[in-house]
């Protein structure tokens, strides 16, 4: 069997990769060792309307609702609000994440990408050191698949880009360990996604309510990997929602559990390899959100991957046209969120509670850092000595 | 007796995968859809223990 690429995982990376491949002229596998594409849902699906630009997506059936914006509620539970066009990566539409990831399969295959389910990869096949196919096995069959590409979209846990010698294993301080809950019969009724903060809640992550319409909601818990306990983000979730009258009458339709990497950017580009996705940690560090960005980058991976086939180059020179566009359009943005993060990470309740009532009347039509860090001092000035590491990333 | 390794209750297990990308040794993989610990590779150091959102690893003797 013989392909141009091989893509190992349908989640949108994946198949976004896939399809602007196949339009590109390549001839495109995608092997998924799952036997529904997008399920288990591993999300709380919630996207940024950034989403509209690009068009990738048809019908409205994927969508669950339209988002106002989100709020945030420090420790104590002061509540900043904010426009879903200042929201960032994490507001704009709640998503039935199941149908989106058919939908992005659907266009991929109308593409002429062929799919293979029940499939799980095995290994890379190597001679003389190069990549030269993928192993898989297919139910009990194993086969080898030839191919100039291996791309790895196998998410969080990626295998692929350790075979290829790229170093995938996260830290414990890099990943949040993630379990929500669907409910129904909640009583929620406004368009926000809610956001709570603070040591005792989630440690080094946040608790999510995200409205899914009629009465239906994601709650659910990140908490960093170095602060967890065995089963602790269960149980914090469910503290949570026992103590939220909004929730007295629900109950749940869905349980899932979810990882994600909250780390710094990483090598994505190998001779005959790239990474696309959770795999090459193309995650904001703030807010976990990366679905816009596998949207955005799939297309340039995809596209880097159909001139390499006219070039009949598949050097990691030659790939790393994709690593550099990659990094142009998110790279920076990562760096500087992983360092605000791990500042976060350091702020105590109390300046939490702080910053948010600074922030709680500020007017937040732009989110630039100058005005946040002024609106900020005007009402806490001893903020500014806690705020100084965020002074220093302003620069960036 | 050595220092207990690894255990995943697959019944518990929802395969997200947390465990697998924080094994500093490799010795998780994902196996019939629930991850499984290759008791060969598990260093003990319970990483994937106190990631697990749910509980679904324990240390077992051996």
């Amino acid at each position: 069997m013989k392909y141009d690429i091989v893509i190992v995982g349908s989640g949108p990376a994946g198949t976004v990769t896939g399809r602007f491949a196949a339009e590109s002229g390549a001839k495109v596998l995608i092997v998924e060792r799952r036997s529904e594409i997008g399920v288990p849902v591993l999300c709380g699906e919630g996207i940024s309307r950034k989403i509209d630009e690009w068009d990738m997506l048809e019908g409205d059936r994927w969508i669950a609702g339209r988002m106002d914006g989100a709020r945030i509620f420090s420790p104590d539970g002061t509540m900043v609000v904010l426009s879903a066009e200042v929201a960032g990566n994490e507001t704009g539409y709640v998503v039935y994440r199941d149908i989106f990831d058919q939908e992005l399969a659907k266009k991929a295959v109308k593409s002429g990408v062929k799919i293979m389910m029940n499939t799980q990869a095995l290994g890379l096949i190597k001679e003389d050191g190069k990549i030269k196919g993928i192993k898989v096995k297919n139910f009990d069959k194993e086969m080898d698949i030839q191919c100039d590409i291996v791309v790895g979209a196998d998410g969080v846990e990626s295998r692929v880009g350790k075979w290829a010698g790229i170093d995938t294993t996260l830290k414990p301080n890099d990943l949040e360990t993630c379990c929500q809950y669907t409910l129904t019969n909640c009583d929620v009724k406004d368009s926000y996604c809610d956001f709570y903060l603070g040591s005792k809640k989630a440690p080094g992550g946040y608790i999510w309510v995200f409205p899914k319409g009629n009465n239906v909601a994601n709650v659910g818990i990140g908490i960093l990997a170095s602060l967890s306990e065995s089963a602790l983000a269960k149980k914090l979730l469910d503290e949570f929602i026992e103590n939220d009258r909004r929730f007295e009458k629900a109950e749940p339709i869905r349980f899932l559990a979810g990882a994600v990497p909250v780390a710094r950017p990483i090598e994505s580009v190998r001779d005959n390899l790239i990474l696309v996705g959770d795999s090459a940690r193309q995650v904001d560090p703030i807010t976990g959100g990366g679905l816009t960005h596998c949207l955005e980058i799939g297309k340039i991976a995809g596209e880097v991957i159909g001139k390499a086939l006219k070039e009949k180059d598949f050097s990691q020179e030659f790939l790393s046209e994709y690593e550099t566009r990659w990094k142009e359009i998110i790279g920076k943005k990562l760096k500087r969120n992983y360092m605000v993060k791990e500042i976060l990470h350091e702020m105590e309740d109390k300046t939490l509670n702080m910053l948010a009532d600074s922030l709680k009347d500020y007017k937040f039509d732009e989110l630039s850092t100058l005005s946040l860090i002024k609106a900020l001092v005007l009402k806490h000035p001893t903020l500014l000595m806690k705020l100084k590491p965020l002074l220093k990333l302003s620069e960036l | 007796m050595g220092k207990p390794k690894a255990e995943v209750d697959v019944s518990n297990c929802l395969a997200c995968g947390g465990c697998i990308s924080v094994c500093p040794n490799d010795a998780i993989s994902m196996c019939a859809g629930k991850a499984f610990v290759d008791k060969d590779k598990c260093i003990s150091c319970a990483i994937c223990i106190r990631t697990c959102p749910v509980g679904a690893i324990r240390g077992e003797d051996y």
